[in-house]
């Protein structure tokens, strides 16, 4: 499993535009994808899961990548966050 | 903030058939419109589509959630449509939109919108529900279903997903008068708050009391506590938390941006042992400190004027002057009771003015130094200002005395307040009082009575001009309290037409007001035309806040028309010789006012010309706008 850590910098936080682009590049992936918000948890597959967590600028969230193809999926995921969040 | 504060069932539709995906989001804007929040229906639509152009707000599994953040939204709103068969929305998965939901959120709203949309997602995640809701019989059941699963799934306390229940802002009211200015600002704060999406609770500190008091608990879990006050209010109890200090007006006129401030930048924290500096805030005046010493004693003087004074002037009104002219008030029985508790209450005016002007600067300890300050002064002839001046020195001598027994060992801490500040304090204000202030204070208060005394009466009715004005300029402010005080420490003196002058005009402005949107309706609007119905009740009850809100709507017009009518009803009391031993109870004492008949022809005419001014000044409002 791998994991990593992102401080949201944009101030609309993850709103329904990138929510929808992350959750589309997450499910291209075959590993277990989930974001952590402090004590909130959610599958990054899912719109709604992700949306629930209701990230703001500011806020860190955790990725936890679990599965065969986990390094290239934690790049690609890292990258999306520095360019879209 | 719940979903189902925001989503009503006016603003729902469950069976509409749509063409295409602008066609949807028209169907929505009218059902946003519906909930009266839209400032402007064509700015939000394009504000709408400009969010759909940044990326389509199909986000999948069969929802859709257009949301426009914007100036042209009033208050947060929701809307919901069900289309059973599905219409085409450019979604990210492909799939048709069967459930919508649209947001208004207003410009300064704080990102709001997202914590909507959080609360959504957490329960549209649930498959089940989203079932449940495309296929719901009525609208009732559909709201039904949103709050039962909003009850499940955030007020649960077993849910690790926590949606505070507890306030976000803390906010204290206080207003020397504690009548109007206090509860305006929390009504004030609380919309404010409202219009943001954020939580608070307002205790207030007026007249009546505390009410709404904070909590140990709320103040731990508040994020920043307000405070808009005019007068001391405990602060201890918010030791280390973001805390923004400022006077009441502020918060009466600037509500929204104390609110802002509140949430987003970053706000001194609040110490007991240093000293407080919010460096956005002006900083406190000499001036206005000694404005709020002053209005601490008197906040406190006034129950015992007021109840002390009325039952003076009742004892009066019920006595016989004929038995024995001398002794006139305690000629009969009843008077005589009614005297004897008066003169007690209003014994009391200045030993507690003094006492508590002293204890807002010194604390605790000032009390007992201030109250036996003013006692001597009542006692040694220096009146009034005697007593002011007792209250601030005993208040600063306290002030002194911590400084000097701070270098006491610390095993003294404990009989600092049982013995010494009482006892050198006390023995200090005494010699002070006695020796130094009330020779010279003594005469000047004599000099001051007698040349009021010996007042032509051209000039009388000189001052009946200006003591009216000063009640109508800032109607609860400085100027209209000092003119106030003025009355009543004349009463204790034995001026009694200074008080009736003052009070006449301070009746003007509300009934000023009333009778011109009675008789000009077409200068007001509806609801304002409503509210000018109470002012009748505040006016004739010498409440003369009832003419703030529309002062402060139209201060160019309302303010000069108050202040003619009230210097015109002062100048007319004095002619008249009127005067009054009661320092409150608009038309309820005026029996016991001195030729009562000049003093209504007074209170009628000042009231009328006022109007016919405000008439005059204001404009008929177009009847397109009248609603």
């Amino acid at each position: 499993m791998k994991t990593f850590s992102y401080t949201i910098t944009d101030p609309s936080g993850i709103h329904a535009r990138p929510a929808g682009i992350l959750v589309k590049k997450a499910g291209e992936f075959k590993s277990a994808i989930t974001i952590k918000k402090q004590e909130k948890s959610g599958d990054a597959k899912r719109i709604f899961a992700v949306m629930s967590l209701g990230c703001k600028q500011g806020d860190e969230i955790i990725f936890e990548i679990d599965g065969n193809d986990e390094d290239i999926a934690l790049n690609v995921l890292q990258s999306f966050c520095k360019e879209n969040i | 903030m719940r979903i189902t504060d925001l989503l009503k069932e006016s603003s729902i539709s469950l069976n509409k058939s749509v063409k295409n995906k602008m066609d949807a989001i028209d169907t929505l804007i009218d059902l946003v419109d519906t909930t009266g929040v839209l400032l402007n229906k064509s700015e939000y639509k394009i504000a709408i589509l400009a969010r759909e152009k940044q990326g389509t707000t199909g986000i999948g599994e069969n929802i859709a959630i257009p949301h426009a953040k914007t100036s042209s939204v009033s208050k947060p709103a929701l809307a919901s449509m069900v289309i059973k068969d599905g219409v085409d929305f450019d979604s990210l998965d492909g799939l048709p939109a069967k459930l919508f939901f649209m947001i208004a959120v207003p410009e300064s709203g704080n990102n709001l919108h997202l914590d909507v949309l959080s609360r959504l997602s957490v329960l549209l995640m649930d498959e089940v529900f989203k079932e449940k809701l495309i296929n719901s019989e009525s609208k009732k059941d559909f709201l039904k279903l949103i709050d039962n699963m909003e009850t499940e799934k955030f007020d649960d306390k077993k849910e690790d997903t926590k949606i505070e229940t507890s306030y976000k802002i803390l906010a204290v009211t206080a207003c020397p008068t504690g009548i109007a200015h206090t509860f305006m600002a929390a009504e004030s704060l609380e919309n404010a708050a409202k219009k943001q999406g954020t939580t608070i609770k307002v205790e207030t500190n007026g007249s009546g009391g505390i009410k709404n008091g904070l909590t140990k608990k709320e103040i731990q879990q508040a994020d920043c506590i307000i405070i808009a006050a005019d007068k001391k209010v405990e602060m201890n109890r918010f030791n280390g938390k973001k805390l923004i200090q400022t006077k009441v007006a502020n918060g009466i006129h600037k509500a929204d941006e104390l609110i802002n401030r509140a949430l987003n930048e970053n706000v001194p924290i609040y110490s007991d042992s240093t000293p407080y500096e919010d460096t956005q805030d002006e900083k406190e005046s000499a001036i206005r400190k000694i404005y709020k010493h002053l209005m601490n004693g008197v906040s406190h003087m006034l129950p015992f004027v007021i109840g002390g004074g009325i039952l003076i002037a009742m004892a009066f009104l019920f006595d016989d002057y004929s038995i024995d002219p001398s002794n006139f008030g305690k000629n009969t029985y009843f008077a005589s009771l009614l005297k004897t508790i008066g003169d007690t209450a209003f014994g009391f005016m200045l030993p507690i003015l003094a006492g508590y002007i002293a204890m807002s600067i010194g604390d605790r300890p000032a009390l007992a130094v201030g109250f036996v300050g003013g006692m001597l002064a009542n006692s040694g002839g220096s009146g009034f200002l005697g007593a002011l001046l007792a209250g601030f020195i005993a208040g600063y001598i306290v002030l002194a005395l911590k400084k000097l027994f701070d270098l006491l060992p610390k095993t003294l801490e404990g009989i600092k307040p049982v013995l010494l500040y009482p006892l050198f304090g006390i023995l200090l204000i005494g010699c002070i009082i006695t020796f130094i202030i009330n020779p010279p204070v003594a005469y000047i208060n004599d000099s001051l009575t007698n040349l009021l005394n010996s007042m032509g009466s051209t000039s009388k009715i000189l001052l009946g001009i200006v003591l009216g004005g000063m009640m109508a300029f800032d109607m609860g402010g400085p100027l209209n309290k000092a003119a106030y005080v003025f009355g009543t420490a004349s009463i204790a003196s034995g001026q009694f037409d200074i008080m009736a002058a003052v009070m006449v005009g301070g009746m003007v402005p509300p009934l000023s007001i009333a009778l011109c949107s009675t008789f000009f309706k077409n200068r007001f609007t509806k609801r304002e035309r409503q509210s000018g119905l109470t002012n009748y009740i505040m006016g004739l009850s010498f409440i003369t806040e009832g003419a703030i809100p529309f002062a402060a709507a139209d201060p160019l017009r309302v303010i000069p028309s108050c202040i003619i009518g009230s210097a015109t009803a002062g100048a007319l009391s004095m002619a008249f010789n009127s005067t009054l031993r009661a320092p409150h109870g608009g038309i309820f004492v005026f029996p016991v006012v001195g030729n009562t008949l000049g003093y209504i022809v007074a209170l009628i005419t000042g009231s009328i010309v006022g109007m016919i001014i405000l008439a005059i000044l204001k404009k008929p409002i177009q009847s397109k706008n009248n609603i």
